[in-house]
C-alpha cells in the first residue's frame, strides 16, 4: 500500500538528513505505530506519506514514496487527498468551517463529489464516528475528544484508503483517548483501512498495533512486529519494562496478557511484603505505601503552604468548583486528576491568584493570592500554564530570562543544552517547558503549579521532568500537578486529588487513590492488582531488596 | 538546589537569511485593476466636488443626487473584481491562511477601539502587514479585515464598502513606504511607519467624513452643508467647516492612537510578521534526486511553496546531532 | 465622526452579544435563501432613498421595525436602532447650531457667534426656524430608514450566510474571511489566557505595555496556526482545479478589467457637466454586464461542488417580492407626482402621500407571516443551557 524506496530527505538549508535511506513497505489493512523520540523524524515520515513532504515543506528528497500506486514526487498533497487522509497534531487548527457538518463536507467539495453522494457520505461518517448528536454544533464548542473525532471524520469523507494521524491522543484525557482509539481500531478491523499513527504515549495503543516502526533518531526506520520491537526499544510503556524486568517471554503488550504472566511475580511481591512486615527494619506505616517517594510518612503539619477551604468559584455564572478543600504541605507533590473540564485548571488558577473565589477561602503562603502584589505573588507561587509559550514574548531565550536575576543559571541547571540565542517559538515542547520552568523557578517560589505539563513530551523528557520535580520537593517546594497522565502521577506524586464536576471525590496517598479507580490506575497497578504497586521502579527496588 | 538534568537533544541553529517572495504580489493585471478600482473609489468619495452643475441644468445632473446610492451599489462590485483579480485562481493555501488569520486578528481588535474617540487598533495591524508582506497583501488585508470585523460585530451598513476601500488604501500605502533595506527592523523604519500612521489615520477620517458629509447635511442649507451644484471651492469651504465642527475630535485621537501603537508595538509586530513570511516562504524550491544513486539534482526543480528551514512545525524543531537519546532510563531509581 | 456609524456608545456590549451568538445552530439549512432578506432590505432602502416625504419614511421605518421585531432572533437590531438615533440626533443638532439664515417661522433665537470673514455663508447660532428643522428632520428620517433597513437584514439573516453564495472567482477570499471569522473569537480567549499567564511572571497587569506584551504571544500563536491550517487545507484537497485553457483565463481577466474601466469612466461621466445625456448609464450598465459575464465564465474553471447549497424556496420569492413592491411603489409614485415625494418644508405643511407608494410600502410588511425557522431550530432553541465547555 505504502512503499518507501531508499528515501533520504533533508529540510531546506540543513545538511543533516532527517530520513536516511529508508526502505519499507506498509501493507494494506494494518494499524502501524510509529515510535520515536522528539525530533527523530516521526512527523516527517508521516508527512512524506501525504506529500506534504516535500511539496509543502520544501527540501531535498532522494528516492521515492509510492502511495496506492501514486508517486508523491509527482503528486502534490491536494492530488493525494482522495487516497490519504492526514490529521495533524492540532486538529482544531485545521478547521476551516464553522459547524461539524460543513467541516465533514469540506473535503468532498474540493473533490467534486456530486451533492447526493456528499449527503450520504456525511451521514455515514456521522454514524461511524458517533457524531450524529453534534452535527449542527459549532466547532469551537466541542471538547478535545470530539474535535479529534471531527477532524478524523473530515478526512474520512473523502474516502481515503489510508489514514495518517500525528499524535491523536496526546491532549486527551483517558476516556476520550479510548474513544479515539476505538474509532481507529474500528476503521482498521471493520473497514479495512490502513492506519498510520505516531504516538508518544504508547501504553494505550501498543496493544492494538499490527506493526511498529522504530525511529532511533539517526534517520533509519526499523520495521518490526510489536512484540519484537518492544523487546528491544528504549521507548516502551511500563508494561513492557515490567516484562523485561520480570523476564516474561514473549513480551506482553496488553494488561490482560501481562496478567497471565504476572502470577508468580505477584506471589513473590506478596511474600516480600509479608516478610518485611515481620522483619525489623521497616516501619509498618511505610509498608502500606510501597511507593518510595518520600522518606517515611509525612504527617500533616499545622502550617500548610497551600490552604484551600470550601472554595466555590466558576465562570460566567456557572460554578466550576464546589466546596473544594485541599491542603498542601511544603515538600509534597500533589497530583490533581480528573477529566477535562472537571475544574483542575480552575483550581490551580485560584491557587495562583489568577481568579477571585466566589465563596470560601484560599490561602497561599499565609495570604490570599489574588490580593498579593505581583512581586510577592511570584515569590510565593510559580505557575506554568497549559501552553508554556503563553509566557514568552521575547525574541530569544536569553531575552525571556533577561530581567530575572537568576534566570540563565536556572535554565542552565534545568536544560543546559538550550542555546540562549534561539527563538523560543522554535523550541520543541520539552524545551519550551524547560524554559517556562526556568522563568518561573528563577524567583524561587514556595509553591509550583503545573498545568498538564506532559502534553507532547516523550518518555525521556517525562523522566527528566519527574527527576526535577523530585529534587524540588526535596528542597521544600510544594508542587501541584494538574494532569491526566496517570503514569507521571504514579511516578512522582505523594498525594492525589481527584476532581469530578468541580468536587473532590478522592484525596489521599497516591497509592490508595489511583488503585481504587480503574480509570486512573497506572499500568503496573492494573497488572499487579490487588497489590498496590504503582511503578516499575518500585517493583525493581523491592525485588532488589532495597527500600 | 536544583539538580542538573541534561537535555540530550542538541538543537541545530539554522540561520534564516533568505528573503521571502511576497504572497499576493502585484502582477501587472492586478496593478491595473487596483488602479482602476482606486479611481472609482476616488470618485465615490469625491463626487461632491465634481458634480458641479445645478440639479435642473442637465439631465445628468439630476442623477448626481443619487450618487451615494449608485456608488454604494458599484463599489462592492468593484472591490469584488479587484479581489478576484488578485486571487486569479492562483492563491494557494498558505497565502489564504495567513491572510485569513491576520484578518481575524484585526477583526478581533475592532471591539477594543473606543469608537467614541475614533481610535482603533484595527488599523494598527494593517501597516506592519503591508510592510512585511507587500503592498498588494496590505490592500487585501485592509479590505478583508474591515469586512470580517463588520460581519463579526454586526457593523454591516452603507458605510462598509467605503470603509473597506479606505482601509485597503491604508494597507497598500504602508507597503510602498520607501524604506531602504538597511533600515529594516530598526528605529528609522518604525519612525516612518509611525508618521505614516498619523497621516493615514487623519486621511482615513477625512475620507470617511467626506462620505458621510452629503448624507448628513444635504438639505440643511447651512454653511456647512453640501449644496448640490455649487462650485468646488464653495463645497470645499463647507466641507472644511463640517470637518472641523464634527470630526476633528475623532480623527486626532485615531491618528494619535496609531502613532502610539506603532511606537510601542510596531517593532515586535513587524519582526513577528517578517519571521512568519520567511517561515512560510512562498517560493521555496523542492529538489528531487532520482533513484539509482545519481546525486545530481534534476534539471527543473519543483517550484512548490515551502517554508524555510527550521520547519514551521515547532515539534520538529530540534533534531539530534548524534546518536539517539538514551531514553530507556526513565524508570530507573 | 466618520467611523461613528458602525460604532458608538453601546458598541462593546453589542459586539459582545453579536460575537457570542446564542444557540448552537448557525444558520437554518432548509429555511429561506439568505439572499431573499437582503433583497427585501434593498428594496426598502431604495424606496427610502427616493423620497424625503416624512409620512412615507415613517411608514417605512414602521414596517422595517415590525418585521425585524418579529423575525430577528438576534438582538442586533437594537444596536442599529441606537445607531440610527444617534445619527438623527447629530443631524438635528447640526441644524440647530448651524442655522441656514433663511427666513421662516422662528422657534428660538440662539445668540449669534461671529465668524471670520473667510468663512462666508457660515452662520453659527442665530434664529432657528421651523422650516429648517423640518427640512433637517426629513433628511434624518431618510438616513435612519436606510440604516435600519440594512440593520434589519443583518439581524434577520446572518451576513455570514452570504459567504456561501460567493461566485467561484471570489472563493479563495471567501475562505480567508471564513478563517478570519473562526479565528477571531479564539484570539480573544487566547489573549485572556496570556494575560493571566503574564501576571504570573510578576508583570504588571495594567498599562499599554502589558497589553502589548500579552498580544504578542497571541499574534505568534495565530501565525503558527496559519501554517498548520494551510497544511491541513492542502492535505484535504484545497486548490484542485480543472484545466482551463490559458486563453480562457486571459479572456476572463481582460473582461474584468474592461468592465472596471467602463465603470470608472461611467462614474466620471455621470458626475461631470458637459457630457451628453444618455452616455453614463448605458456605459455603466455595459461595464457591469461585462464584469458579471467574466465572473460567471470564470466559474467553469473549477471542479468544486457545493454541499447543501441554500435553495430558493417559494417563501424566499415572497419575501423578495415584498421588498421590490415597496421600491416599485415609491418609484412609480415619483413618476406620477414628484413634488409630493420630496417636500422641502417650506411651507411647513403636511405633504400629500401618494396612495401607490403607501400600498407598496405596506406590501413590504408581508414577510411578517413567513416562518423561516425549521423544526430543528425551534426544538433546539427551546432547550435551555449551553453546550458543554471545557473548564479551561
Amino acid at each position: 500500500m505504502i512503499t518507501f524506496e531508499r528515501v533520504t530527505f533533508r529540510y531546506p538549508e540543513t545538511d543533516r538528513p532527517v530520513l536516511n535511506g529508508v526502505t519499507l513497505t506498509i501493507p494494506e489493512g494494518e494499524l502501524t505505530l510509529v515510535v520515536g523520540g522528539t525530533g527523530s523524524g516521526k512527523s516527517t515520515l508521516l508527512r512524506a506519506v501525504n506529500g506534504l513532504v516535500p511539496h509543502f515543506t520544501g527540501g531535498h528528497l532522494a528516492g521515492r514514496v509510492i502511495v496506492a500506486g501514486r508517486d508523491t514526487r509527482d503528486h502534490p498533497p491536494r492530488e493525494l487527498a482522495d487516497i490519504v487522509g492526514y490529521v495533524g497534531q492540532d486538529p482544531a487548527a485545521g478547521f476551516v468551517t464553522d459547524t461539524v457538518e460543513d467541516e465533514l463536507a469540506y473535503a468532498m467539495e474540493w473533490l467534486g463529489v456530486p451533492p447526493a453522494t456528499m449527503r450520504r457520505r456525511v451521514e455515514d461518517t456521522l454514524d461511524l464516528l458517533d457524531l450524529s448528536a453534534l452535527r449542527s454544533r459549532r466547532l469551537g464548542d466541542l471538547s478535545g475528544g470530539e474535535q479529534q473525532r471531527v477532524a478524523i471524520g473530515a478526512v474520512l469523507t473523502a474516502g481515503p484508503r489510508i489514514l495518517v494521524l500525528d499524535e491523536p491522543t496526546s491532549a486527551l484525557d483517558p476516556p476520550a483517548a479510548e474513544e479515539v482509539l476505538a474509532v481507529l481500531t474500528r476503521l482498521v478491523h471493520d473497514l479495512g483501512m490502513t492506519v498510520l499513527v505516531a504516538e508518544h504515549r504508547l501504553e494505550r495503543i501498543v496493544q492494538y498495533a499490527d506493526r511498529i516502526l522504530l525511529l532511533p533518531g539517526d534517520g533509519r526506520v526499523v520495521a518490526e512486529s510489536p512484540a519484537a520491537a518492544m523487546a528491544v526499544s528504549p521507548l516502551a510503556p511500563p508494561v513492557v519494562h515490567l516484562a523485561r524486568l520480570a523476564g516474561w517471554h514473549p513480551v506482553p503488550l496488553s494488561i490482560r496478557d501481562a496478567r497471565r504472566h504476572a502470577e508468580p511475580l505477584r506471589d513473590r511481591l506478596a511474600t516480600l511484603t509479608a516478610a518485611a512486615a515481620n522483619g525489623t527494619h521497616r516501619s509498618p506505616a511505610a509498608l502500606s505505601e510501597p511507593t518510595a517517594h518520600h522518606d517515611g510518612l509525612r504527617r500533616p503539619t499545622p502550617d500548610p503552604v497551600v490552604d484551600v477551604r470550601r472554595l466555590t468559584a466558576g465562570y460566567d455564572g456557572r460554578p466550576a468548583l464546589r466546596d473544594v478543600t485541599i491542603r498542601v504541605d511544603p515538600g509534597e507533590i500533589v497530583a490533581v486528576m480528573g477529566r477535562n473540564g472537571a475544574g483542575k485548571t480552575t483550581l490551580l488558577a485560584h491557587i495562583a491568584g489568577l481568579a477571585v473565589p466566589w465563596r470560601g477561602d484560599v490561602r497561599v503562603c499565609g495570604a490570599a493570592p489574588h490580593r498579593l502584589s505581583a512581586g510577592e505573588l511570584v515569590r510565593c507561587v510559580g505557575f506554568v500554564p497549559h501552553e508554556p509559550s503563553d509566557l514568552f514574548y521575547a525574541d530569544t531565550v536569553a531575552g525571556e530570562l533577561a530581567d530575572l536575576p537568576d534566570g540563565l543559571s536556572t535554565l542552565q541547571a534545568i536544560a543546559p543544552d538550550i542555546e540562549p540565542r534561539r527563538h523560543p517559538r522554535d523550541l520543541s515542547e520539552g524545551e519550551q517547558l524547560a524554559v517556562a520552568l526556568a522563568v518561573v523557578l528563577a524567583r524561587r517560589p514556595r509553591v509550583l503549579a503545573l498545568d498538564e505539563p506532559t502534553r507532547g513530551l516523550d518518555y525521556a523528557a517525562k523522566a527528566r521532568l519527574a527527576a526535577l520535580l523530585r529534587t524540588l520537593a526535596r528542597s521544600g517546594t510544594a508542587i501541584l500537578l494538574a494532569t491526566h497522565d496517570v503514569e507521571l502521577a504514579a511516578e512522582v506524586a505523594t498525594r492525589t486529588v481527584v476532581l469530578a464536576e468541580g468536587e473532590v471525590v478522592a484525596d489521599g496517598p497516591t497509592a490508595s487513590v489511583v488503585t481504587a479507580t480503574p480509570a486512573f490506575a497506572p499500568q503496573v497497578a492494573r497488572i499487579l492488582h490487588p497489590l498496590p504497586w504503582l511503578t516499575v521502579a518500585d517493583v525493581a527496588a523491592a525485588l532488589a531488596g532495597r527500600r | 538546589m536544583i539538580q542538573t538534568v541534561l537535555l540530550r537533544n542538541r538543537a541545530r541553529r539554522v540561520p534564516l537569511r533568505r528573503r521571502a517572495r511576497r504572497p499576493l504580489a502585484l502582477r501587472p493585471w492586478s496593478a491595473v485593476a487596483l488602479l482602476l478600482a482606486s479611481a472609482v473609489g476616488v470618485l465615490a468619495f469625491g463626487w461632491p466636488f465634481l458634480a458641479t452643475t445645478p440639479p435642473h441644468a442637465s439631465p445628468n445632473a439630476a442623477h448626481a443626487g443619487d450618487a451615494p446610492w449608485i456608488f454604494l451599489a458599484v463599489l462592492p462590485a468593484v472591490l469584488a473584481v479587484v479581489l478576484a483579480e488578485f486571487a486569479d485562481g492562483r492563491l494557494d493555501a498558505k497565502a489564504i491562511a495567513i491572510l485569513g488569520v491576520l484578518a481575524g486578528c484585526g477583526a478581533a481588535l475592532r471591539p477594543f477601539g473606543g469608537e467614541i474617540t475614533g481610535a482603533s487598533p484595527v488599523f494598527f495591524l494593517l501597516m506592519p502587514a503591508g510592510r512585511a508582506l507587500g503592498a498588494g497583501f496590505g490592500f487585501c488585508l485592509g479590505v478583508l479585515t474591515l469586512f470580517a470585523s463588520a460581519l463579526l460585530t454586526g457593523g454591516v451598513g452603507p458605510w462598509l464598502p467605503f470603509q473597506m476601500i479606505a482601509a485597503g488604501w491604508m494597507g497598500f500605502g504602508a507597503g510602498w513606504l520607501p524604506v531602504p533595506r538597511r533600515w529594516h527592523g530598526r528605529w528609522p523604519e518604525i519612525a516612518m511607519l509611525a508618521g505614516y500612521g498619523a497621516v493615514a489615520g487623519l486621511a482615513y477620517g477625512a475620507v470617511m467624513d467626506l462620505w458621510f458629509w452629503p448624507l448628513q447635511t444635504s438639505g440643511l442649507a447651512a454653511g456647512i452643508s453640501y449644496v448640490p451644484g455649487a462650485d468646488p471651492l464653495t463645497e470645499l469651504r463647507h466641507f472644511m467647516a463640517f470637518y472641523v465642527a464634527t470630526s476633528l475630535g475623532f480623527d486626532i485621537p485615531r491618528a494619535a492612537a496609531n502613532v502610539l501603537l506603532v511606537a510601542v508595538a510596531g517593532r515586535p509586530v513587524l519582526a513577528a510578521l517578517r519571521r512568519a513570511a520567511r517561515r512560510a516562504a512562498f517560493d521555496a524550491t523542492v529538489t528531487v534526486t532520482p533513484l539509482g544513486g545519481d546525486r545530481s539534482e534534476r534539471g527543473t526543480p519543483f517550484r512548490s511553496n515551502g517554508p524555510e528551514p527550521g520547519t514551521p512545525f515547532p515539534s520538529e524543531a530540534s533534531r539530534p546531532a548524534g546518536p539517539a537519546p538514551e531514553a530507556g532510563r526513565e524508570c530507573g531509581p | 465622526m466618520s467611523t461613528v456609524a458602525p460604532g458608538r456608545a453601546g458598541v462593546t456590549a453589542a459586539t459582545r452579544r453579536a460575537a457570542e451568538r446564542t444557540g448552537p445552530v448557525t444558520q437554518p439549512r432548509d429555511g429561506l435563501h439568505p439572499g431573499a432578506w437582503w433583497i427585501w432590505a434593498t428594496g426598502l432602502a431604495v424606496a427610502a432613498s427616493r423620497t424625503t416625504n416624512p409620512i412615507l419614511l415613517s411608514l417605512i421605518l414602521a414596517v422595517t421595525g415590525y418585521v425585524a421585531a418579529v423575525q430577528a432572533h438576534t438582538r442586533l437590531f437594537g444596536f442599529f436602532l441606537r445607531l440610527a438615533t444617534v445619527v438623527v440626533a447629530l443631524r438635528m443638532a447640526l441644524a440647530v447650531i448651524f442655522t441656514s439664515g433663511l427666513p421662516g417661522h422662528v422657534v428660538v433665537a440662539l445668540p449669534q457667534v461671529p465668524v471670520p470673514d473667510i468663512l462666508v455663508g457660515l452662520h453659527i447660532g442665530g434664529p432657528v426656524t421651523v422650516e429648517a428643522l423640518l427640512n433637517a428632520s426629513y433628511g434624518a428620517l431618510q438616513l435612519a430608514a436606510l440604516i435600519l433597513a440594512i440593520g434589519a437584514a443583518v439581524a434577520i439573516a446572518d451576513p455570514r450566510s452570504l459567504l456561501r453564495l460567493l461566485p467561484a472567482a471570489l472563493y479563495e477570499m471567501g475562505v480567508a474571511v471564513a478563517v478570519a471569522l473562526s479565528v477571531a473569537p479564539e484570539l480573544a480567549t487566547a489573549a485572556r489566557r496570556v494575560r493571566r499567564a503574564r501576571r504570573l511572571r510578576g508583570e504588571p497587569d495594567r498599562g499599554l505595555v502589558s497589553w502589548i506584551r500579552s498580544a504578542l504571544p497571541v499574534l505568534h500563536g495565530a501565525l503558527e496556526r496559519s501554517i498548520n491550517l494551510a497544511a491541513a487545507m492542502d492535505a484535504r484537497g484545497f486548490g484542485r482545479r480543472g484545466s482551463a485553457p490559458r486563453w480562457r483565463r486571459r479572456l476572463v481577466t481582460a473582461g474584468l478589467v474592461v468592465g472596471l474601466l467602463a465603470t470608472a469612466a461611467a462614474s466620471y461621466a455621470l458626475l461631470t457637466p458637459g457630457t451628453p445625456g444618455g452616455v453614463g448609464l448605458p456605459l455603466a450598465g455595459g461595464g457591469a454586464l461585462l464584469a458579471a459575464l467574466a465572473v460567471l465564465v470564470g466559474r467553469a474553471d473549477t471542479v468544486r461542488t457545493r454541499y447543501r447549497p441554500p435553495r430558493w424556496t417559494p417563501a424566499s420569492w415572497i419575501v423578495a417580492a415584498a421588498g421590490c413592491a415597496a421600491a416599485a411603489g415609491v418609484i412609480s409614485a415619483g413618476h406620477i407626482d414628484a413634488a409630493a415625494l420630496n417636500p422641502t418644508g417650506y411651507p411647513p405643511v403636511l405633504p400629500a402621500t401618494p396612495g401607490i407608494a403607501v400600498a407598496g410600502i405596506l406590501a413590504a410588511a408581508v414577510p411578517v407571516v413567513i416562518s423561516h425557522t425549521t423544526p430543528d431550530m425551534r426544538r433546539i432553541r427551546a432547550r435551555t443551557g449551553r453546550p458543554n465547555r471545557e473548564g479551561k
